[in-house]
């Protein structure tokens, strides 16, 4: 029999040993130390054969590491604690299926451009391509999906690579990285320690814009007679909120913000037109169809932002301001091309621009169309709780700086419509991949990553919220204050929308009239529960929810009828919008 | 912005939103083309679809072929040819690949290779470029000594003479191949191996920045790859 295991290092040991660093005696403990090196304070993984090794260097170091239920929430987790502190978040999963679970998370970080570094068991170096237990060429299956992945090929150099590949996920334009851990590379015995993270010198950004194309923008800027600042994710990840609003309010220019750039600027600003594309605010996209100049940050001009290429801002010339060169031009041509980081460019455009645009009617019109198209909707009290009502009590009951997480449907537009976001980093969301299930887990990491006085709010669906259930054991064992509101109306609700819409009303494989009783479950899973059907019960689950200091879930039942407007058609014009349904 | 007082909201309708519809609004006449820019669709360029010869330096490390083919197949270009092999510079390997442009986009799969980590840098070549092929031909041996004639019409070499099979190498421009396999036709050729287009910058100026020059033969170590 061996001996007794240590005891885990736990809050009750003195603080000062508790700061010591893992001592580096394997390819696993300088796996550990590169994390601690770059300031690494959580990971979430799952167990498994061939990433033992590294956890076993775990059991000594600070790194809180959260098991989830899944390793498409760990990858999630990771991402969405990422986003919150705006750093690489870290996940952990075994070779073989354990990266095959991940790569839906890693694919969703990829579209986003979030900072995720991913640590992946493998199979012994000599066993590698002979088919081994749980072996998968994970190089292989997430070279699409990453910015750079490395196989690691000894213990001497891993806790380097570890370290290079957690710098090149947060560098420039953030994104995934993943290292492949050979079993043997892990458990092979070394003493170097890994030295200071280094990015690759084939990477390194362009962060200064040129002189001569701040230059050419700034003179558009000061012609343009009804100019559009479109701010997009990469603002947010640049850092760049302050420099973004000082710009926009220093030259009068009214603001649109992409979905991952919700928060860029607030909402209740009189600049502010809200977010643009296809359920954008219809006065977000008015504004977007007739601006004659359109200064964008930080977006890469999504479909479901443009809508048809061919009718986008069909009259405006483009200032496109990006640190990746490769989106320049991209989908839409950039007439005023500008490579740099967004709140360098930002500075050196508000000191270039020598006069104010005249746009006094510009600004006078766009606050025109916000009366002309009001996001107000009705709410008759015979009928069903509608999900816009529930969205904007959630909003009244927490504070400013709530986080607010959404798995992808129907309830993800409202969310994101009829809450109000003032801050940068409080709206997490998937956006390009669109993957349903990231609510909860996202909630997750970003609970431990919030600040203690932010609410942690996931707007979920019934049919996202069934696809990543079993993390709700995670929050529950964590003791991890969120409340999850399911917006639940007993479809895959954005399908049924475009069966009825496109389809003659064919709702095939669209009812979710089977899904279990939320509240229950989650009462079952240890978490507190409700269900909500009327009106007069909404703020008082509200307040309960989140007054309760652990899990909950508030079950809305919602009109199963409502649809999200404005709508855009896939490939339609953005100025054509429908409002109801017998205008698609 | 709602109201929980259903007689405010009576002339909202049950589901959706209020405002002008589609056709009462305003819609520019402006339009854009597929690649994003704005156009006057009576002047609109037709774009013939051309190849173009790319030239990449990279970090000669395992995969780095399958990244950037990868890559290039997954942005839907199609690749003609790709030929990779040592440089210079130890570690270092050149990677030419022709490829065909459906839309015009070779710059944005330059930059694409450029964000790969293991490339150094990449460009595509000018229409001067000096480029050339490889070809193997495995001909029926029945009359050797025509396939011997036009082998020397084309500057070629017999590799291999038996009682049955003849098989010539030949370089040179994609052109010239082409005419030579047209030439061997008449013997009956069995087998083709091509090496697809290798090429190099005319002149003393550099194809893509990052090899040094003058220095062949004798591996350097990689050091700034800004110059």
């Amino acid at each position: 029999m061996s001996e007794p295991a240590p005891p885990k290092k736990d809050a009750d040991e003195p603080a000062d040993e508790a700061t010591e660093q893992t001592p580096v005696t394997t390819g696993a403990s300088s796996v550990v130390r590169a994390l601690e090196n770059a300031g690494v304070e959580a990971a979430f993984g799952v167990q498994g054969g061939a990433i033992m090794p590294v956890y076993d260097a775990l059991w000594h170091s600070d790194i809180h590491h959260v098991t989830m239920a899944h390793e498409q929430g760990a990858a999630h987790a990771a991402d969405a604690f990422g986003v919150v502190r705006n750093e690489p978040g870290v996940c952990l999963a075994t070779s073989g299926p354990g990266a095959t679970n991940l790569v839906t998370g890693i694919a969703d970080a990829n579209m986003d451009s979030d900072g995720v570094l991913a640590l992946t068991g493998q199979v012994p170096s000599e066993m590698v391509g002979s088919d081994a237990f749980q072996e998968t060429d994970t190089i292989g299956v997430t070279t699409p999906i990453t910015k750079h992945n490395y196989f690691a090929a000894e213990a001497d150099s891993v806790g380097d690579t570890v370290g290079e590949a957690f710098a090149l996920a947060g560098e420039g334009r953030p994104g995934p990285t993943l290292v492949d851990l050979p079993k043997d590379v892990t458990m092979d015995e070394t003493d170097r320690q890994p030295g200071p993270a280094k990015t690759p010198k084939t990477t390194t950004p362009k962060t200064t814009p040129d002189k001569a194309a701040v230059a050419d923008a700034a003179r558009a800027i000061e012609a343009a007679e009804r100019p559009l600042l479109l701010l997009g994710g990469g603002v947010i990840k640049a850092d760049a909120t302050d420099e973004a609003r000082a710009f926009a309010r220093e030259f009068g220019i009214p603001v649109v913000t992409t979905m991952p750039g919700i928060g860029s600027f607030p909402e209740d600003d009189d600049l502010c037109l809200s977010w643009a594309g296809m359920h954008g605010t219809g006065y977000a996209n008015m504004a977007i169809t007739h601006t004659d100049l359109l200064v964008a940050v930080g977006t890469r001009f999504d479909d479901r932002l443009t809508g048809g290429v061919d009718s986008f801002a069909p009259e405006a010339e483009v200032v496109h301001v990006d640190i990746d060169p490769a989106e320049i031009s991209k989908n839409v041509h950039a007439d005023y091309p500008v490579v740099g980081d967004a709140a360098t460019t930002l500075d050196r455009l508000a000191d270039e621009v020598a006069t104010e645009p005249d746009a006094g009617e510009w600004r006078e019109q766009c606050l025109t169309w916000k009366d002309e198209y009001p996001m107000d909707y009705a709410t008759p009290e015979d009928e069903p709780l509608k999900p816009q009502f529930v969205v904007e009590c959630l909003d009244e009951a927490t504070s400013d700086r709530a986080v607010v997480t959404s798995g992808v449907g129907q309830h993800q537009m409202w969310a994101a419509q009829y809450w109000t976001f003032t801050e940068p980093r409080t709206w997490v969301s998937s956006h390009g991949l669109g993957t349903m299930g990231y609510g909860l887990p996202a909630a997750i990491g970003a609970r431990l990553a919030a600040e203690d006085d932010q609410e942690v709010v996931c707007v979920d669906g019934d049919g996202s919220f069934l696809m990543t259930i079993q993390e709700l054991s995670v929050a529950v064992r964590e003791e991890l204050d969120i409340t999850v509101a399911v917006l639940n109306n007993e479809y895959i609700g954005m399908v049924r929308q475009w069966q009825d819409a496109f389809f003659e009303g064919r709702h095939m494989a669209a009812e979710y009239n089977w899904c279990p009783e939320f509240d229950k479950l989650a009462e079952a899973f240890g978490a507190r529960g409700w269900r909500v059907d009327d009106y007069d019960e909404v703020a008082d689950a509200i307040e309960e929810a989140l007054a309760y200091d652990g899990p909950s879930v508030i079950d809305f039942h919602i009109d199963p009828r409502e649809n999200v407007y404005p709508m855009v058609a896939s490939g339609g014009a953005n100025g054509k919008f429908a409002l109801t349904e017998d205008q698609l | 912005m709602s109201s929980d007082d259903s007689n405010e909201t009576t002339d909202l309708p049950k589901h959706g939103l209020a405002g002008p519809r589609p056709e009462e609004r305003p819609h520019p006449e402006g339009r854009r083309n597929s690649q994003g820019i704005r156009i006057d669709p009576e002047v609109e360029a037709e774009h013939d679809p051309r190849r173009a010869v790319i030239s990449a330096l990279v970090e000669n490390e395992p995969g780095v072929l399958s990244r950037v083919a990868g890559l290039v197949s997954r942005r839907q270009f199609n690749i003609e040819s790709l030929t990779v092999g040592p440089t210079t510079v130890d570690g270092h390997a050149r990677i030419t690949m022709v490829v065909e442009e459906p839309d015009p986009g070779i710059d944005q799969i330059e930059k694409q290779m450029a964000k790969l980590k293991p490339v150094i840098s990449v460009g595509e070549l000018d229409d001067d470029a000096v480029r050339a092929e490889l070809v193997l031909l495995k001909v029926e041996g029945d009359e050797p000594d025509k396939v011997h004639a036009i082998t020397e019409m084309y500057e070629g070499k017999t590799l291999d003479a038996g009682p049955r099979t003849i098989t010539v190498q030949l370089t040179g421009d994609e052109r010239k191949i082409d005419d030579a396999i047209d030439a061997f036709r008449q013997f009956g050729i069995i087998e083709i191996a091509r090496t697809g287009q290798t090429a190099l910058a005319r002149g003393d100026q550099a194809t893509v920045p990052g090899e040094k020059p003058g220095t062949a033969g004798e591996p350097t170590t990689p050091t700034n790859y800004d110059d």
